[in-house]
């Protein structure tokens, strides 16, 4: 949580407002824009290849945390992002984020589904150059909105089993708090499927309290990453905590209060490995 | 986690009945992005020249994840113009 990475100097020393006009002017043709000569269509079967796949996924992770000065400011050159639980969000919009803040149309659901769908809480420089993309500014959302208001937007997204997650763009310049859903978030595929570093686990994990667990499996359905499953043996839910991304979707479902988010570091089988 | 199937699955559509330059404009019609499962493919905008890139006006979908493709077919029995083949 470093202020500092908020703000409008960084944002001129990352040279963003370049980087963004870049990115968002073709950001939902990243899927056909060749990235240093390679297209991306058809990129898992690149992947499998034995030798290649791998030279491939480590040019892919360079390109992705690239903080050098000589970035250039193409396909997605240090924009990752991370996993956020509920109340991080909240406090990081309350607190942290830049004016102004707006609300858009996730590009990646238009993408994958065709569909407008508002999720996507931009703040900072990002707002100033999307409010260029008319086909990505909702009908009857205020612009800007007001800190408050943007957090309830952030809880009801929450509620509906939506992850929240913290974007780069570029590093460590942050600007964009998005609420995600698997497969159709293009970031939480690339993890989830092909292993690219494109976002990361959050820095908690979850905990079961074998206790309190009385196998409701509520839990089950609100986890985006299946790293729950209900055991009928135990009648109790089984935790795989190598899946576990931490966004505590689960814990807020949850009616007996069986389930906690607890650090990750704390944890040795999952310490360090986000 | 990557399904192991046999082959590659190859995936073309016909944008002389589905895209920039065909009857159906993709962004009205969109059943095969929502029938898809693994969504494959992507819908995205075509550069022309002298077009805004801000606010382009020709769309069209393009099989993206076709690894990810289950084969299930469903997206070539939706299309209202016959536009995907699926092959493997």
């Amino acid at each position: 949580m470093n202020a500092r990475n908020y703000q409008k100097e960084l944002a001129e020393e990352t040279n963003a407002v370049d980087h963004l006009n870049e990115i968002l002017k073709v950001f939902d043709r990243s899927g056909v824009t060749p990235v240093y000569g390679m297209k991306f269509a058809g990129v898992g079967y690149k992947l499998q290849t034995p030798i290649i796949g791998r030279v491939v996924k480590r040019i892919i992770n360079g390109v992705l945390h690239n903080e050098g000065p000589k970035r250039k400011h193409i396909g997605v050159d240090g924009h990752f992002g991370q996993v956020l639980p509920i109340e991080d969000a909240s406090y990081i919009i309350e607190n942290l984020a830049a004016e102004p803040l707006t609300l858009n149309y996730c590009v990646c659901r238009y993408m994958c589904r065709g569909e407008k769908d508002a999720r996507c809480i931009i703040f900072g420089v990002m707002s100033e150059i999307a409010d260029k993309i008319p086909r990505y500014i909702p009908e009857n959302v205020k612009r800007p909105m007001d800190r408050e208001e943007t957090t309830r937007y952030l809880e009801s997204f929450s509620e509906e089993g939506l992850v929240s997650t913290i974007w780069f763009h570029p590093v460590p310049y942050i600007t964009a708090i998005c609420s995600c859903e698997n497969p159709d978030c293009m970031g939480i595929r690339m993890r989830q499927d092909y292993d690219i570093g494109l976002l990361y686990k959050a820095e908690y994990v979850v905990q079961l309290n074998p206790d309190l667990c009385e196998g409701l499996g509520d839990c089950v359905s609100a986890c985006q990453f299946g790293a729950l499953s209900f055991s009928p043996t135990k009648n109790m839910v089984n935790v795989d905590l190598d899946k576990c991304y931490g966004c505590g979707n689960c814990r807020n479902v949850c009616q007996h209060n069986a389930l906690t988010l607890v650090p990750r570091n704390d944890i040795k089988q999952v310490a360090g490995r986000y | 986690m990557i399904a192991v199937r046999k082959g590659k699955t190859k995936i073309t559509i016909d944008y002389s009945k589905c895209g920039p330059h065909g009857d159906t404009d993709p962004r009205e019609c969109t059943k095969c992005l929502r029938q898809c499962d693994r969504p494959v493919f992507h819908l995205h905008h075509v550069i022309v020249n002298g077009d805004n890139p801000w606010d382009p006006s020709y769309w069209q979908v393009t099989p993206i994840y076709t690894s990810q493709c289950t084969r299930c077919m469903r997206c070539v029995e939706v299309c209202p113009v016959n536009a995907i083949t699926v092959s493997w």
